[in-house]
């Protein structure tokens, strides 16, 4: 991979301060998002002190004590790092990033470090090094491209996300995600938007209005269904945002007979916790799966999100019961197995227009979902065209790692962490750019505004929504074509 | 917390200048916080947007989906962007005094 750096004038764009100078000097913290405000004072002792207790109740040291030995800082990551690509910037190299870390663990949690550290008087962890760390953790998007490339396997992205728990702990963290979290796990609504509930019938029925307007066949969003198959739950988001994603799911469950439902008493899959705070990951893991248990249903089904779908695949294990927890899948999962099994018809030919594939890095990164999109869009799309470099390759939205909710740093995600995204959705020449994650939908809307490409950023189900075919629907309503 | 100072109104707004108690909202309120959305005067259709965005958030709690704000109001989503340029929901749902959209918005 491969992108120009940006020059003086996009660095400055990027970089420049959103803060009010009174702020900064309150907060003592020059960093690009918005902090509430926290105690200042001795924040390296508490620094470390947080530090201590994460290590003390949870298994980072296993990972961070094979880190330290094996780091050999050769910079392989460097060439597979957007950021760096963008900003030439050393400090952005993802090696570089974790030694601000490691170095801290090095010489305050080992027994060599502290010692050497002791005799010499040196290398205490100072407030500018907190300071740097705040920086330096949320200019990544944490697409974990270095960790694949790492020849002695360092998972950068995990010392990231500990850098920005442990930071979160003194006080740390992007306001943005932090008020969301605080409204989802204490607030009125209980979820990350504030939708409430009289909020969310109107929408869907407004939504079943239209789909059966549309379609001619009635299409329902079953709220509250006890012994459902699935629990659905969405980014809350798409309830706000994304109609077209929702109604070409609706219409997949309509289609297919599938038992779904969608709880009134929790409908958010957004778990912001994956990005600066484990206890935070683990409350609203626990929230999801209590309303699996509630409603009793046999399985989760996470809509187009890649944070959440990863979020919940792989820690509803972890906090909920092991091998015994319910299983967790993706929409797209079910909506492929739908189509392999004869249940789903696709009308072949419905979008004409160029179409290319965006692989959010929450499923693709791990070769969770990949091809399975692929088959699905070249069922119905004639002209489908890929990014290079594709699937465990791919390459970030820009807007990754909990970065996309944090308005004041688009200038950052559209002219940094999204250029090499953007130099090659511009190379594609596609009409539509498909991205199955509320979070890179976001973020690539931004960034194709921002960056002046003419292409239409859409879900997958937006577009199977225009070519499901139902049967027994009005012989005009098949396979309605696109109308723009 | 800063204060959003235009002509005689003065309010308190948050760091990105939205409403902090949005029932203080008035027209007089909107048109001043449409200057800082690059809107100078409030037409016809810029208060046609914002009264129902209006509407809609003192019967809901919340701003409309984007697809029903198009639909109700009949202006297709470019059209909302032209008229406030960040778009419905940093744009028009500030001036019509709802706060600060959080989460994936």
């Amino acid at each position: 991979m491969r992108t120009q750096p940006i020059n003086e004038q996009e660095r400055e764009r990027a970089f420049s301060s959103v803060k009010k100078p009174e702020v900064t000097e309150r907060q003592q913290l020059d960093v690009r998002y918005h902090v509430e405000d926290h105690e200042v004072t001795g924040r390296p002792r508490a620094f470390l002190e947080a530090f201590a207790a994460i290590l003390r109740h949870t298994n980072y040291r296993m990972a961070l004590e094979h880190f330290v030995r094996v780091s050999a800082k050769c910079a392989r990551c460097a060439v597979q790092c957007p950021v760096y690509q963008a900003t030439n910037d050393v400090k952005d190299i993802p090696c570089y990033r974790s030694e601000l870390l490691l170095s801290v663990y090095r010489r305050h949690f080992t027994m060599s470090g502290s010692l050497i550290g002791r005799l010499t008087g040196t290398g205490h962890l100072t407030d500018e090094t907190v300071q740097q760390m705040a920086e330096s953790f949320w200019n990544c998007t944490a697409c974990r491209r270095c960790t694949i490339e790492c020849p002695v396997g360092i998972d950068h992205a995990l010392i990231t996300h500990l850098g920005r728990f442990i930071l979160s702990e003194i006080g740390i963290a992007p306001r943005a995600l932090v008020v969301s979290t605080r409204e989802q796990l204490e607030g009125k609504t209980g979820n990350t938007s504030a939708v409430p509930v009289p909020a969310l019938s109107d929408t869907l029925e407004f939504l079943e209005e239209d789909m059966e307007e549309e379609k001619g066949v009635p299409i329902k969003f079953p709220l509250d269904v006890e012994g459902a198959e699935y629990l659905f739950t969405p980014a809350v988001s798409d309830f706000l945002m994304e109609a077209e994603t929702l109604m070409g799911i609706a219409a997949v469950f309509a289609a297919t007979g599938g038992s779904w439902t969608i709880s009134t008493n929790y409908f958010d899959a957004i778990n912001y916790g994956l990005f600066y705070n484990d206890r935070i990951l683990e409350r609203v893991i626990r929230k999801l799966y209590s309303e699996t248990e509630r409603l009793k249903t046999r399985a989760i089904l996470i809509g187009e999100c890649g944070h959440a779908s990863r979020t919940a695949k792989y820690y509803v294990p972890v906090h909920c019961g092991g091998d015994q927890a319910k299983p967790v899948y993706n929409i797209m999962e079910y909506t492929y197995r739908m189509y392999k099994e004869g249940k789903l018809k696709l009308q072949p030919g419905t979008i004409t227009e160029k179409v290319t594939y965006h692989d959010p890095c929450n499923i693709a990164r791990q070769g969770w979902i990949v091809d399975q999109p692929r088959e699905l869009i070249r069922a119905f799309c004639s002209d489908v065209v890929e990014m290079q470099p594709l699937g465990q390759d791919n390459i970030c939205c820009g807007g990754g790692g909990g970065t996309v909710s944090i308005d004041e740093i688009r200038p950052y995600r559209t002219t940094v962490g999204g250029k090499a995204k953007a130099d090659q959705i511009r190379a594609t020449g596609a009409k539509y750019l498909i991205a199955p994650c509320a979070n890179c939908k976001k973020q690539l809307r931004e960034l194709v505004e921002d960056q002046e490409i003419d292409c239409e950023v859409v879900g997958l189900h937006d577009l199977i929504y225009k070519a499901i075919m139902f049967e027994g629907q009005p012989a005009e309503m098949q396979t309605a074509q696109e109308k723009g | 917390m800063p204060t959003f100072t235009h002509g005689d109104i003065s309010i308190e707004v948050d760091e990105d200048g939205f409403m902090e108690e949005p029932d203080q909202w008035n027209e007089e309120i909107a048109k001043a916080l449409a200057t800082t959305e690059g809107v100078d005067e409030m037409t016809e259709e810029h208060w046609k947007l914002v009264n129902y965005l209006r509407d809609y958030y003192l019967k809901f709690g919340i701003a409309p989906m984007i697809r029903k704000l198009c639909k109700e109001t009949g202006f297709p989503l470019k059209k909302v962007y032209e008229l406030f340029p960040s778009g419905p929901a940093k744009g028009a749902c500030k001036v019509a005094g709802l706060a600060k959209p959080t989460g994936c918005v």
